[in-house]
């Protein structure tokens, strides 16, 4: 009952003040973002984490988990009202979120997605919940070896599952892990790849790298909309924000099945929100009585991806929280900051600070409430959001990310190089290499390569450590197959369908 | 696609300059056995198989037949608009700290502003003017130390301090 005294100790720590502000604070600022295209919770944690030095670190936490999940609510606002997801994992909300807009039922589908984001994103932190002391007592187990694997694993899963080329996502990965090596390096004091700069000689910080890559990149593409004239087309909400008996009905069962497939991708690392919400919407497709009115204004095609997205928040939580590890992009930003405040999350977090890491959980179930007034009632204040000419707001977000590179320490070489990431990410996206592996690899750069080297000793130079126990090999055979999985994937699919022509 | 192409010369590229660049790395013949240089080398390796792997995907797409629109310079317009926005970028960071905050990012929102929002120049000088100053104001109360450039121009930014500060003791004064 150790872990009950520890779940309401957290609530009191959440419901402190102080803490409902701040968890106020970051729903309110995450619905923004995820409103806004052109700025998402990623780069909007990493602007933020300079501001956030002199904070109590339980409070900057909870805020910036308010960012991450309460962007995915917003990002259903203009996925539906434009057409053009606010945040990556609304892409599938905008299929027939956009349609049911179009025939006057905009109301019922912010309806549901904010329902569905609230019971589906409560459940998730009622996993997580359940799911963090069991994965702890097994994290305990994790020596250096095991990390190393891990973070392998995580590494591979993000790449074969990041777009259609395992290849380009390999490449953005190493390169995100050579990124990391420079600097000097920690064990042997040796500079390496540091080029006479001195400002190198700690690294790239990934604040940077985020921000260039995120934001800055972003703003870079939106511009080049602007200049073909891309101009979206927005949809007047009327009607009530509400659904009827029926619709409700429809969208019950999606929720729960995206619910429970958000949760489970969300754990996964690698996989993130979007691959949740295409999994889910590809699902509800697959199980519906009427699959034709998909891509139509299907409402079981907005409350399942909604769900899944949302759920996705609270599962990726959890490899961030019991093991160090990040889910994906935003939480990988997230372990950045944990990382700077001096904090190391994992098993040792839950026993040494469990007012930190419970006050954080419990503030995501009160996040949840604040999100579903904010989204459902208040709807109106961020759709007049919608009404900024991007012209006047794109250099906003670069002034912002201005601000955000020069906070960091105060040195303008460190504004050059947001360029220059602003520039890569911009081409990244051109040529179709995915830039999430990066980030990730960036993030986790050091400590892999210095868990690598710690396992290296520990076994005198012997590679069979990381083979050396169950964990281990699990690991190692769960890598192996994610790499295969992009190439084995289409064969199975063509084998099934031709298996089912012939029946 | 001719960007893949591209992408994989440049992988080569890359892995032939970092591993050129690790032997540049300075090593002790004491220490960890591994040593620096280890890790990279395997990077360097593993970089090598995703252009490989990346090789293999081109390969197959070869038999593929894409069709290709030739680009006119109308198509490319957007390149140079994005390398102009990088270069004002970069003459932007070079004033920063000389012009203080206020004075360079209204002077660089101004001009972006009137570019991508042509012909709103009330909303423009509005929502920059504005935008300056309240997020100044923000961030210094916020403990972020925003320039406010040399002594010719620093007198703006203080300005604004002294401005704001009053008005937020006049607004405490009329409601206590």
């Amino acid at each position: 009952m150790d872990t009950l005294t520890h779940i309401l100790n957290g609530f009191s720590v959440a419901l402190q003040p102080i803490n409902l502000w701040y968890t106020f604070l970051g729903c309110f600022l995450g619905t923004i973002i995820g409103v806004l295209p052109g700025i998402g919770p990623s780069a909007g944690i990493a602007l933020l984490i300079p501001v956030t030095y002199g904070m109590n670190p339980t409070s900057a936490l909870i805020m910036m988990s308010g960012i991450f999940y309460g962007a995915r609510y917003g990002g259903s606002t203009t996925a539906i009202l434009i057409n053009t997801p606010g945040e990556a994992s609304s892409v599938m909300t905008t299929l027939d979120g956009y349609q049911m807009a179009k025939k006057g039922r905009g109301g019922a589908a912010l309806a549901v997605s904010a329902l569905a984001s609230f019971i589906a994103g409560t459940l998730g932190v009622v996993g997580l919940t359940l799911f963090a002391v069991p994965l702890t007592s097994m994290a305990l187990k994790f020596g250096p070896a095991e990390y190393f694997v891990l973070m392998f694993f995580a590494m591979t899963a993000v790449s074969s599952l990041a777009g259609k080329s395992p290849a380009k996502a390999m490449i953005s990965t190493i390169l995100g892990l050579m990124i990391a090596t420079i600097g000097i390096d920690l064990q042997s004091g040796q500079p390496r790849y540091t080029l006479g700069v001195p400002e190198l000689q700690d690294g790239v910080g990934f604040i940077i790298a985020v921000v260039g890559l995120f934001a800055i990149a972003e703003v870079f593409y939106s511009m080049e909309e602007m200049t073909k004239g891309i101009r979206p087309q927005m949809i007047k909400l009327q009607g009530r924000l509400w659904l009827t008996r029926d619709e409700w009905n429809r969208s019950v069962i999606p929720i729960a099945r995206g619910g429970v497939i958000g949760f489970v991708i969300g754990v996964l690392p690698g996989a993130g929100g979007t691959i949740a919400s295409i999994l889910s919407y590809v699902w509800e497709k697959r199980l519906s009585k009427h699959p034709e009115q998909f891509g139509q204004g299907a409402i079981e095609g907005v409350a399942g991806p909604e769900a899944a997205n949302n759920a996705d928040t609270a599962g990726a939580m959890v490899p961030l929280l019991t093991l160090g590890i990040p889910g994906g992009g935003a939480t990988a930003v997230m372990l950045g900051a944990f990382i700077m405040y001096g904090i190391q999350p994992g098993p040792l977090l839950f026993q040494n600070r469990p007012d930190l890491v419970w006050g954080l959980i419990d503030s995501m179930y009160i996040g949840n409430i604040m999100l579903l007034i904010l989204n459902l009632p208040l709807i109106g204040l961020f759709v007049r959001l919608l009404y900024i000419p991007s012209g006047i707001l794109m250099p906003l977000i670069l002034a912002i990310s201005t601000i955000g590179l020069y906070a960091i320490n105060g040195n303008p070489v460190e504004l050059y190089f947001g360029i220059i990431f602003g520039v890569m990410g911009y081409i990244f996206r051109k040529v179709d290499i995915p830039v999430a592996p990066m980030v990730l690899s960036l993030v986790l750069g050091g400590i892999m390569e210095q868990s690598f080297r710690q396992a290296m000793t520990i076994s005198g130079g012997n590679p069979k450590i990381f083979v050396g126990s169950t964990i281990t090999v699990t690991l190692v055979a769960l890598s192996v197959l994610s790499i295969l999985l992009p190439y084995l994937l289409p064969r199975l699919k063509a084998w099934r369908d031709g298996s089912r022509d012939t029946a | 696609m001719m960007a893949d192409r591209v992408i994989f010369v440049c992988t080569i590229v890359i892995a032939a300059v970092y591993f050129y660049a690790t032997t540049l790395i300075p090593t002790l013949e004491i220490g960890d056995p591994l040593g620096p240089k280890a890790f990279p080398r395997l990077l360097g390796v593993c970089l090598l198989i995703g252009a490989a792997l990346l090789f293999i995907e081109i390969w197959k797409d070869r038999k593929v037949p894409q069709p290709r629109p030739a680009p006119g310079p109308r198509d490319l317009r957007h390149l140079w608009i994005i390398a102009g926005v990088s270069v004002w970028m970069g003459i932007y960071y070079s004033v920063f700290e000389k012009l203080g905050y206020v004075v360079a990012t209204t002077i660089f929102l101004l001009v972006l502003m009137a570019w991508f929002n042509r012909g709103k120049w009330l909303a423009n000088v509005l929502s920059a003017v504005l935008f300056c100053i309240l997020s100044f104001v923000m961030f210094v109360k916020l403990d972020v130390n925003l320039p406010r450039g040399v002594v010719a121009v620093s007198w703006i930014s203080d300005a604004i301090l002294v401005v704001v500060n009053a008005v937020i003791t006049a607004f405490k004064a009329i409601f206590s």
